[in-house]
């Protein structure tokens, strides 16, 4: 029968995902409200978020101790080391969620007062809803070990990401009909890549917690790509172009 | 036999079983163990990695009740053939223990007793060259350079053990078999001869036991995963090899379950 052997090195670990999951509450939370800030104008709400980013980022650093702490201290092995490593991962891709929230919340500030015809405020309440969803998805894959979970974040991704281009014509369309103000057509089309890059951190999240699982690495899909069709797209693009504008 | 470098194994075991007496030590062994690696055996207590590394130099010999079947070939010649002598293997397949066992004499004479009795060396001039070259090897020599006629018992626990693993190497073997070399020695001793094997692997194959999963992890290129089969209804317990791989697969994603438990310590 199998006897725990390192009790309190598995207690450290568990605490650890813990955190991941106050992490993603805390960005679970920040998707919606930054949304209903933009639609309704409230400057006072997105100003709030964006000093609230301060915690996330706090938070970040005191998980990306403890990893290395755990690495330092505890020789991990197998299971145990890829669990970490996903952590550190993903603590990353939290944090940067978090920035692009703080993003929208900007883009919010610089058109504030500006009116938003109906179709178009549509589509962020779309974006925002499939951020979420794709964000809790992942987390729900951690949590839960899901691997089929976490391997279908790349398709339900794709929605977002048409979502991002009718979004993306709507605004043109809107802009050529004399409808939208240049500069808030701008900020629009941000956004929208916005929430499309919170898509695309989710789906590196479900590739960590897939690593975490089995081992299972990016350059197995890169290389089943090469010789099978395009299945989805703009994964690796949530890399670089985060940072806070 | 054949030069060591003639085949891509130095090593092959198939279908092996050991029993001492009516106990089944071992079953059912399969691996290769190639050339110019480290290749480290871990487990728990009685999972009969010790035992296998006693059948590649026919130490079980020595042990009445001990029975082999299956074969183990060293070099592509099956080593328990009748006509293999087992001296030889044991001069080809050097051994260095758990404990550092050096002989109540001089630390030269540890080092030349092998070339002395195997009539490796005749003149002085040569057995010189052979202890010096040893302990170099073994990383001693400028330790004791200047006190080589002084008892080998006066040496600390590190230097003993590298003095035996140049007592090893005296007699030019193939293979070096290390059961625990480093479990009576401290920290810095052990890395000490860690280094040493990376340097000596080289030269010679080495098959290494170890308790210390970490160490395994270290210094070896291929690793064993032993475990132990208990049958309730008898009372006895069988070793078993579980999992044999590339050293980094089995501590990051080792492809057996129970590989995965006693790495991250969920198996006692």
């Amino acid at each position: 029968m199998a006897e725990e052997l390192r009790k309190s090195f598995h207690e450290e670990l568990d605490q650890m995902r813990a955190k991941v999951v106050k992490m993603s509450a805390f960005v679970g939370e920040a998707i919606p409200r930054v949304t209903d800030a933009f639609l309704q104008n409230d400057f006072e709400t997105t100003q709030a978020i964006i000093e609230g980013d301060d915690v996330l980022n706090a938070w970040s650093v005191d998980l990306d101790t403890h990893c290395s702490l755990l690495l330092a201290l505890q020789q991990p092995m197998a299971g145990d080391l890829r669990s970490i490593l996903a952590v550190l991962s993903i603590n990353s891709e939290l944090e940067r969620t978090g920035d692009i929230v703080c993003n929208i919340a900007r883009t919010s500030q610089r058109i504030y007062g500006s009116t938003i015809e109906p179709g178009l405020r549509g589509f962020i309440t779309k974006m925002s809803d499939e951020a979420l969803l794709l964000i809790r998805l992942a987390t729900d894959s951690f949590v839960e070990q899901d691997g089929s979970l976490a391997l279908s974040l790349h398709d339900i991704d794709d929605r977002l990401d048409d979502l991002n281009r009718e979004f993306f014509r709507a605004i043109l369309e809107s802009h050529t009909q004399g409808n939208l103000d240049f500069e808030v057509a701008i900020n629009l089309a941000l956004t929208a890549r916005h929430y499309e890059r919170i898509g695309d951190h989710a789906v590196n999240i479900g590739e960590r917690v897939r690593y975490m699982l089995d081992g299972w690495t990016k350059e197995q899909i890169d290389a089943s790509r090469e010789t099978g069709p395009e299945t989805s797209g703009g994964t690796g693009e949530a890399r670089t172009g985060d940072a806070a504008e | 036999m054949n030069s060591p470098n003639s085949n891509s194994f130095v090593f092959r075991a198939q279908d092996l079983n050991v029993y001492y007496g009516e106990y089944h030590a071992l079953r059912d062994v399969s691996l290769d163990i190639e050339p110019h690696q480290i290749t480290a055996f871990i487990g728990p207590s009685g999972c009969g990695k010790t035992t296998l590394l006693r059948c590649f130099n026919r130490m079980n010999d020595l042990i009445p009740t001990a029975r082999v079947t299956g074969s183990i070939e060293y070099l592509g010649v099956n080593l328990y053939d009748p006509g293999v002598d087992a001296v030889e293997v044991r001069r080809r397949i050097g051994m260095v223990f758990q404990k550092p066992n050096p002989f109540p004499k001089s630390i030269y004479d540890n080092v030349a007793y092998g070339p002395r009795i195997t009539g490796m060396a005749r003149r002085k001039a040569a057995l010189d060259e052979i202890v010096e070259t040893s302990l170099r090897k073994a990383a001693l020599f400028d330790e004791v350079k200047d006190r080589l006629k002084n008892s080998a018992m006066g040496l600390s626990g590190g230097q003993q053990q590298r003095l035996c693993i140049a007592r090893a190497i005296a007699v030019n073997p193939d293979v070096l078999l290390m059961d625990e070399p480093c479990s009576s020695l401290d920290p810095i001793a052990t890395t000490r001869i860690e280094e040493l094997m990376n340097e000596l692997k080289d030269d010679y194959t080495i098959v290494i036991v170890t308790h210390n999963m970490q160490q395994a992890a270290r210094i070896s290129n291929k690793t064993a995963f032993f475990s132990v089969d208990v049958d309730i209804e008898t009372d006895t317990r069988t070793g078993t090899l579980i999992e044999f791989g590339v050293t980094e697969e089995i501590f990051s994603t080792p492809k057996d379950s129970r590989t995965e438990n006693y790495v991250t310590g969920r198996f006692g």
